[in-house]
């Protein structure tokens, strides 16, 4: 190939920087795999699909590709039912000369709530990547020390990442800040790259030059990377406006997976800042072939798109990030308020100006479930007249009154007091410390009171400002181990553990659900995956385990008692599965649970009611406790059936000659006298 | 001498389709009976014709000896094979299918229950210089009991058995004297349940034990000769799992010296037909002691014929006609060493019955194996019955050739799906060291049932792609999944 791939696996990081450096422009991280799925495809594109612009990948001469973390992780868990682990071998193989990226939350790391250190240290160390993109919702650098340690000590590039936004108080001093920490940190800047994050999509050309422009007059030997969501529609010119002030790295994505709220079309950057004098290091026409073979699947994934068509400038307000923006409109859409939307998203403009942290996991999870709550809370007390009357109060609140409560009307101060009341555990704990220190400084104390109520003082006594690092004890993983050991019935493999570690509940499901259904959600096609075989005659011809394999419908049968058949031909051998619709009703077998309730202790067949002595048994009949009640057979052995206290036969709840299963209810007994 | 021109099998499952299988390669159309729950059971898809014969509780069906004659008369069969189990040891049905003027293929009636009374044939042990485990007969109260095992010293543990019993049923094991009274009881009611007679015999119980069994064939001309011999030491439950044919425990001299043994009894009590006598191997003291002749075939015959090439079935039909056997004991050469696993449909770690619908089923198949399965792909497994599903031998020229064929049908091949079955236990035993090294006793599963239990998961392309089109099934049935 002529233009060799300039940054590749197995690179040190101080290799990759001077590389960077010795750059005469730009070049680009491809989010294509991550970041632009999840912002607006809700995560769902498969790794199936993905793996056929690996190639091209292996070509194009990018940067990295970010192919793993952020929220991809949990919905390939729960909804795609693929394992992160596998995505990365299936890339590794087929891209092995690109750098495969990350995105990491400082402390929560690919899932929800903040780890440990031996957690931290144990999971980054088994993971196969080579860029760390890390960030926090709060911009305390503190919180990402373990992460950074483990990465560079392993060798590889770490990338700490400015939350960005765009607020009075979010000024070049504050960024430069958060900067000075990072280096601090990272030991300089020789061997990381510094990112600043805009997963909003809301600054505005000239704001992010002044920025870029401002880190790199304090730190002239800095790699800066800008990473934008498009959401705003102004991705273009603001990437522009980065590279002219120096920022060397780019995020972009295919041209035809873009929509509205992931990063900019890869080929129109690559047109822009050419014309604009800037080389860009891209082998345009593989980058092209992959724009072109996304065209293939991305149809199939129409179902998945973020039902909010369109770029929205009011992203500058609200700030939702690109990433959660089609998750929430689904489930707005599942809970049935899409149509509350505007006033959420108004309501979100107004909260986030009363407490200050980035709309970014764990924190855009906060946000949302306390505006919609609200939101949903007054809709269904008092209407959208309600509604809007917040949206007045909050309004007056924060743009008349200055944050004054003393400046409300008394019956405003009552209501604004309940505006927290129903805020989730989570932001709690965020004001209390519990996720370190919140960027702009606490809330007031009226937020406290809210949420807390009379115990708004104790708690606020309890606020702590340490890094979740120094203030959660270790946790131990052998035990953790064992528990996962004891769910599943076999020893869990390290991957299994680590899936398990961040999200215990979904691992589990998922690996019974590819215990179940096998690798179904690798090898079958999207179309397929998604929707079966609809149609008789409708066959998916796949590989697997290196061996072709065809499956076709025969034909769907009509349902009966809740069943319906199916026929399929699986490599021309005809197969009828009898699949259970939800409305089969299963006759219940009742079990012993009580002390007074007689169970069969094995799975057999009543052979003998009563006992030989006093023959057979009716309800009323006093047994004494040894007495023996009824006889099982199993395998040919006899089973004695022996009351266990003495009393009176209340009910006989099986039959001579019927089969029984272990544990079933055989008999319930009343006390004697009682 | 008769000719066999229409033979009625009275069993179901693996046995009855045994039977049947040499009656095709002898071309002699067949006839089967069944209960109401097997009306579509393998045996009946492969008999000639099949009659119902009663309800699911074998009294009702197939123990019911009137509804199996008339059976036979309405379908013109001339001769009756009991297969193993039912009323395969049954002296008065042989009777009566002999006073009805038909061909009992099985040995003559009065050896049957002379050799069904188990004080009896512990005599005739005795008559004919076979070693017999010091015991006492017709034990009916347990005073009786205590005064055997005071005056003759006895130590615990020791055995009850049915006097008229056989396969395993209506024993019991007694460690402590306080147990004995329960034990008691429970044996004879075992006893008269499954074979009409509450009757016991006491035994020394031979700790670590292997069971060892000579198959005998004798002819109405006088003709005895015996087919070597079986291991069945694998057992749960006094059930046997695995057998194999020879027995890795036995010297040269000691088997020449069993299978004469076996041959002196059979011929003191004019044997015809194919049998087995039963031993217990005490291998560390190297001496062996009668148990008991089945008057049958056995379930495990077919290591047998796998070693020797000789077709029993067939044989007992040449009997039945009054031919002779045709070969003498130096004729028989065995030479291969055989395998045998019983499927069960078992949950395999509490031997639990499972029943249901058999919704998969692959069959291994390839050089050196031979199957036996009473079942196919959609047969209901009833819960009345035996749970018998599959026989699966194996064949090789030493027991790790056997051993390793075995480890394929199990491990590769064998698929079933809708029941439980034995399965993974019988890989485990198989795999086992100590079974490999053939060193085991009739204890071996319940002192290793910690180790054995581990479940294997051996996945198969074939496994993994019926995953994925249940998916397909489900998901083509009921549309996109709510979570995808």
């Amino acid at each position: 190939m002529s233009d060799r791939t300039v940054f590749r696996p197995g690179m040190t990081p101080a290799e990759i920087i001077r590389k960077v450096r010795a750059l005469p422009g730009v070049a680009i991280t491809s989010t294509g795999m991550r970041d632009a799925g999840q912002s607006d495809f809700k995560n769902r594109l498969r790794i199936h699909d993905q793996a056929t612009l690996a190639p091209h990948y292996d070509r194009m001469n990018l940067f990295s590709a970010e192919v793993h973390g952020g929220a991809r992780w949990h919905v390939g868990i729960l909804n795609r039912r693929e394992s992160p682990f596998e995505e990365t071998a299936i890339l590794r193989e087929r891209m092995p000369s690109v750098l495969l990226q990350t995105l990491i939350r400082e402390t929560s790391l690919w899932g929800y709530r903040p780890y440990p250190r031996n957690v931290i240290e144990y999971v980054v160390s088994k993971v196969d990547i080579d860029v760390w993109r890390c960030f926090s919702f709060l911009n305390d650098v503190r919180n990402m020390r373990t992460i950074c340690e483990v990465v560079m000590e392993r060798g590889l590039l770490f990338e700490p990442a400015v939350s960005f936004t765009q607020a009075d108080w979010a000024t070049n001093d504050y960024y430069l800040g958060v900067v000075d920490d990072m280096v601090d940190l990272c030991g300089g800047v020789e061997e990381v790259v510094l990112c600043i994050k805009d997963m909003a999509g809301v600054g505005s050309p000239e704001r992010i030059r002044e920025l870029v422009d401002a880190i790199l007059q304090k730190y002239p030997e800095a790699v800066v990377q800008y990473h934008r969501h498009s959401t705003d529609g102004l991705a273009l010119p603001a990437l522009l406006a980065a590279a002219q002030a120096g920022a060397k790295l780019l995020d972009a994505q295919e041209d035809s997976l873009t929509r509205f709220y992931g990063q900019a079309p890869i080929l129109s950057l690559h047109a822009y800042l050419e014309e604009a004098g800037i080389p860009v290091l891209l082998n345009r026409p593989e980058a092209e072939a992959a724009v072109q073979k996304a065209r293939d699947w991305v149809r199939q994934y129409g179902w998945a798109e973020s039902p909010f068509k369109g770029f929205d400038h009011n992203v500058v307000q609200h700030r939702m990030p690109g990433g959660a923006f089609p998750s929430s409109f689904e489930q707005a859409e599942r809970g049935g308020f899409l149509h509350l939307m505007p006033q959420i998203l108004q309501v979100m403009s107004l909260y986030n100006r009363i407490v200050h942290y980035f709309d970014v996991t764990p924190g855009s999870q906060m946000t949302w479930v306390t505006c919609s709550g609200t939101v949903n809370r007054y809709a269904k007390e008092f209407g959208l007249t309600g509604v809007n009357r917040l949206i007045a109060l909050l309004k007056k609140f924060t743009e008349e009154v200055d944050q004054d409560l003393d400046r409300l009307a008394p019956e405003e101060r009552e209501e604004l007091m309940e505006f927290f009341v129903t805020a989730p555990g989570d932001f709690k704990n965020l004001i209390l410390g519990g996720y370190g220190r919140l960027p702009a400084g606490w809330p007031a104390d009226w937020v406290y009171q809210s949420a807390f109520g009379d115990q708004w003082q104790e708690n606020l006594a309890r606020r702590i400002g340490d890094s979740p690092l120094d203030a959660l004890e270790d946790e131990d993983l052998d035990g953790l181990r064992e528990d996962l050991a004891a769910k599943l019935g076999w020893h869990p493999s390290e991957e299994e553990f680590i899936l398990f570690l961040m999200h215990p509940k979904d691992t589990v499901e998922m690996i019974e659900f590819r215990e179940e259904y096998g690798e179904s959600s690798i090898v079958l096609p999207t179309n397929v995956w998604h929707s079966g075989l609809p149609r008789p005659g409708d066959k998916v011809d796949f590989q697997m385990r290196d061996k072709p394999h065809t499956v076709e419908m025969v034909s769907v049968g009509d349902e009966y008692d809740g069943y319906v058949p199916v026929v399929l031909r699986i490599n021309n051998q005809a197969k009828v599965f009898t699949v259970e619709t939800p409305r089969v009703v299963k006759a219940e077998i009742r079990m012993a649970k009580a002390t007074n309730e007689v169970g069969s202790p094995i799975t057999g067949s009543v052979w003998r009611m009563g006992n030989p002595k006093r023959g057979d048994i009716a309800v009323g009949d006093i047994v004494h406790e040894g007495e023996e009640i009824a006889n099982i057979e199993a395998m040919k052995m006899e089973n004695v059936i022996a009351a266990p206290i003495n009393g009176r036969i209340a009910e006989i709840c099986i039959g001579l000659n019927e089969p029984v299963i272990e544990n079933q209810l055989l008999f319930v007994l009343e006390e004697d006298g009682g | 001498m008769k000719k066999i021109e229409r033979l009625l099998v009275a069993n179901r499952g693996v046995s009855a389709v045994r039977v049947m299988h040499t009656c095709r390669d002898r071309k002699i159309p067949t006839t089967a009976v069944y209960s109401t729950p097997d009306r579509l059971g393998h045996h009946v898809v492969m008999a000639d014709r099949a009659v119902h014969i009663g309800e699911a509780p074998p009294a009702e069906s197939y123990l019911n000896m009137e509804n199996v004659l008339r059976a036979a008369f309405e379908t013109g069969s001339d001769a009756i094979h009991p297969g193993w189990g039912f009323l395969a040891e049954n002296g008065d049905f042989a009777q009566m299918v002999q006073d009805e003027g038909l061909i009992w293929v099985g040995p003559p009636p009065g050896v049957i229950r002379s050799m069904g009374d188990k004080a009896h044939a512990r005599q005739m042990a005795q008559r004919a210089g076979v070693p017999t485990i010091p015991g006492r007969e017709n034990v009916t109260t347990s005073e009786e009991a205590l005064d055997w095992i005071r005056k003759a010293g006895i130590e615990y543990p020791i055995m009850i058995k049915a006097a008229s019993g056989g396969g395993g049923r209506g024993l019991v094991r007694v460690d402590r004297a306080k147990d004995l009274e329960q034990a008691l009881s429970q044996a004879s009611s075992e006893a008269e349940k499954a074979f009409g007679s509450g009757t016991l015999i006491l035994e020394k119980f031979i700790q670590n034990a292997r069971h060892i069994e000579v198959q005998i064939l004798g002819d109405q001309h006088g003709n005895v000769v015996h087919l070597y011999e079986r291991e069945c030491s694998i057992q749960r439950r006094n059930q046997k799992v695995i057998e194999e044919s020879p027995s890795p425990s036995l010297s040269e001299d000691l088997r020449q010296e069993i299978c004469g043994k076996a041959v002196a009894l059979m011929r003191e009590i004019d044997y015809q037909s194919a049998g087995t006598v039963e031993f217990i191997f005490d291998q560390s003291a190297g001496s062996y002691y009668f148990l008991e002749v089945n008057t049958r075939l056995q379930v495990e015959h077919g290591l047998t014929e796998l070693t020797t090439g000789y077709d029993l079935v067939g044989l007992m039909l040449d009997v039945a006609e009054g031919k002779p056997l045709g070969f003498s004991q130096d004729d028989v050469k065995p030479n291969r060493w055989a395998m045998e696993v019983r499927l069960n449909a078992e949950d395999p770690e509490t031997f639990g019955p499972s029943f249901g619908t058999i919704t998969r089923l692959r069959t291994p198949d390839g050089p050196n194996l031979r199957i036996a399965t009473g079942v196919y792909h959609g047969a209901s497994v009833p819960p009345y019955y035996d749970s018998l599903l599959m026989l699966i031998m194996s064949a090789g020229h030493n027991r790790e050739d056997a051993l390793n064929v075995m480890d394929r049908a199990l491990g590769r091949s064998l698929r079933v799906e809708g029941v439980k079955t034995l399965k993974p236990l019988l890989m485990s035993i198989i795999r086992h060291p100590a079974f490999r090294a053939g060193d085991f006793s009739t204890r071996f599963i319940d002192d290793n049932l910690q180790d054995l239990v581990k479940a294997f998961r051996e996945p198969s392309t074939e496994d993994e792609l019926l995953k994925i089109a249940k998916y397909l099934a489900e998901v083509s049935a009921l549309g996109p999944r709510s979570w995808i």
